[in-house]
């Protein structure tokens, strides 16, 4: 693979420009207040001035928040069944690290067993150019749970801030002729010290931490320790946003919509904080808050890593900074009690 | 004993596993005022002859517009003329399903889920334990036992269902009961004008019959609540967690393990299961089912 290349910061725009022939490019855009991927608008790069991360994960540009799976027509025949056209290719600017990170945890129930065509079609369908986390938030804490603010183990292209532009690193031989094709110029190792710098001041910016060490084993002991996971759950309003806003969470409805003879499966979001969720005609095995709470921190502290290796939690901290009553996942995982002797 | 995880073929349509076929229903049975058991057939042609499943095997079946839901396949796969498969009219896609009649189309995704381990069944004394509905993915595997009558021991049957009305699949009962190699105890609930057989719950009828766990498996499918209580009952008669097989129902989505709700501790009833033993779930089932 090349060398790395440096980005001027005024030949961002036109860079942009250049990658949107090719892809349909998604850049951070404010609305509303909320910070979303969205399509670029095509008209600058002043979303770096203000940008620290999205509000919501950028996972919906690869599982949107509702899609059509396929339409159905009621004809004289029977049912057709029609699938969606396929999508241009895209390319997420400004990912950052611990975002990216979770697509690769998501991917591995979408990959595992019978492949999920809709999520990896996206998924290989996409270019992620991050940009290393040089203004972390109180609440992140990527550091304890496998990431940090300029992991390039999950992007194509890690993009770092070194004052009058970017150093720009390939992470895989897609990213390289991403670059290649860019006519950049080699970075000087000026840029390259620069960028050195920048990334150890944001590991240092990473203040949180938590003890993964025997979580696992702390969480599948205290499982039936109903008084634990009500303290635990007490405040909690069960309104989802935690989920809503997970960059690992993935769980889907499935849901059909006709009117007269035209009609279409949808999936959409779903949540393990509503009741519904699991809610069957005659009982509800996580009718009580407690138990999805604790679904919640088991599946991605316990479950996940006994069933794929790792942690479910990328350590972004969105939990923490949205939930309305100030529930902290950090606090939660420090008080599980210490896994009992067996 | 470890259930079988392999991953069977799924008759993916068009490779996306998530299209359904489209089957078409050939005769519907009134099994009690709220059971049906619907008989089907794809209507591709090809498809029909190349489909396959084991016994304990679910699909997806969809009412186009209303959605889609989890049932097993409850005939056979030793008897191939047709598919069937049987539920109670409980909710959205249950109504629409039960206003169908024969001619109408169905959307099927599907087989999914492990099966009933027929290489560790093969040889045991077999004890079927079945609590209403929950005979349905029992049937397939009695039926596909007796259709390979030599190779398994005694097979013991305890049936039971609230009321008389609330016994499904009369026609196997009555030709169970007939086979003289094949013990048949059906029970109701509770005393009732027009029964006149065994009456009381399950799990101690069961106990009653007394089945010896020598060299044995019991089969359990019910609901929950009969399931939870069915367990202690076999463990009293001698039954170890491994000789204990069930096969468990959640609300599920997808079917193929990624939309995230059926989960049991770390397995996905849908992909690791629906059948499991006793062993495998006895840490999360206290609390999650």
């Amino acid at each position: 693979m090349a060398g790395n290349k440096k980005i001027h910061s005024q030949d961002l725009v036109k860079l942009l420009e250049k990658w949107s022939q090719d892809f349909t490019v998604f850049a951070p855009s404010r609305e509303n207040g909320e910070v979303l991927m969205r399509e670029w608008d095509g008209k600058d790069t002043g979303f770096l001035e203000w940008y620290r991360n999205s509000t919501q994960p950028p996972k919906d540009a690869i599982l949107p928040p509702l899609e059509k799976m396929f339409a159905f027509h009621k004809e004289k025949e029977g049912y057709r069944i029609e699938l969606p056209p396929e999508q241009r290719r895209r390319l997420l600017f400004g990912i950052r690290p611990c975002d990216a990170r979770a697509l690769t945890i998501v991917d591995m129930p979408f990959k595992e067993g019978y492949e999920d065509p809709y999520y990896l079609a996206r998924r290989q369908g996409t270019l992620l150019v991050g940009l290393s986390c040089t203004r972390p938030y109180d609440s992140c804490f990527c550091t304890s749970v496998g990431g940090g603010p300029s992991d390039a183990s999950a992007v194509d292209v890690l993009l770092t801030d070194i004052g009058d532009g970017y150093l720009a690193e390939a992470a895989t031989s897609a990213g390289g002729e991403l670059l290649d094709g860019a006519g950049l110029a080699d970075a000087s190792p000026a840029d390259e010290a620069k960028a050195v710098e920048a990334k150890k001041a944001a590991l240092a910016g990473i203040g949180r931490k938590i003890d993964t060490e025997g979580l696992k084993d702390r969480l599948l002991s205290c499982f039936e320790d109903r008084e634990f996971w009500e303290k635990t759950a007490a405040k909690c309003l069960s309104c989802g946003v935690c989920t809503f806003f997970c960059p690992t969470c993935y769980c889907f409805d499935i849901n059909d919509e006709m009117v007269r003879e035209e009609g279409a499966r949808f999936r959409s979001w779903d949540s393990c904080a509503f009741s519904v969720y699991t809610q069957m005609p005659m009982e509800n095995p996580r009718l009580e808050k407690w138990r999805r709470v604790r679904q919640k921190v088991c599946h991605k502290f316990e479950f996940y890593p006994m069933n794929f290796g790792v942690i479910g939690c990328v350590g972004c901290g969105r939990c923490i900074r949205l939930c309305p009553v100030n529930w902290d996942i950090t606090r939660v995982l420090d008080s599980v009690p210490a896994a009992a002797q067996s | 004993m470890a259930t079988d995880t392999a991953q069977r073929p799924a008759f993916p349509a068009g490779g996306n596993v998530y299209l359904p076929h489209i089957a078409v229903i050939e005769k519907v049975i009134d099994e009690t005022p709220a059971v049906k058991t619907f008989h089907f057939n794809f209507k591709d042609e090809k498809l029909r002859q190349e489909f396959t499943f084991e016994s304990g095997q679910f699909a997806e079946y969809s009412v186009f517009g209303v959605g889609e839901a989890p049932f097993c396949i409850s005939s056979s796969p030793t008897r191939k003329d047709h598919l069937e498969f049987a539920m109670q009219r409980v909710g959205k896609v249950t109504t629409a399903l039960h206003r169908l009649g024969v001619g109408a189309e169905i959307g099927f995704r599907g087989p999914y889920g492990n099966c009933f381990p027929l290489d560790v069944l093969q040889g045991k004394n077999l004890v079927f334990v079945g609590g209403g509905i929950g005979l349905a993915p029992l049937r397939s595997l009695i039926w596909n036992v007796v259709d390979n009558r030599d190779s398994y021991g005694k097979i013991d049957i305890v049936y039971g269902a609230r009321t008389p009305a609330d016994l499904c699949f009369q026609y196997d009962l009555d030709a169970w009961a007939k086979d003289g190699s094949i013990g048949m105890v059906t029970t109701i609930d509770r005393e009732h004008p027009d029964w006149s057989g065994t009456v009381g719950l399950v799990p101690k009828v069961l106990e009653e019959v007394g089945p010896s766990p020598d060299n044995a498996v019991a089969i359990v499918c019910g609901p929950p609540i009969m399931i939870r209580f069915t367990f202690p009952a076999l463990a009293k008669l001698g039954f170890t967690p491994e000789q204990m097989i069930t096969t468990l129902e959640k609300r599920m989505k997808c079917g193929i393990g990624k939309c995230g709700r059926c989960n049991i501790g770390n397995l996905y009833v849908c992909r690791d299961g629906p059948v499991f033993s006793y062993a495998q779930i006895k840490d999360f089932i206290s609390s999650e089912h």
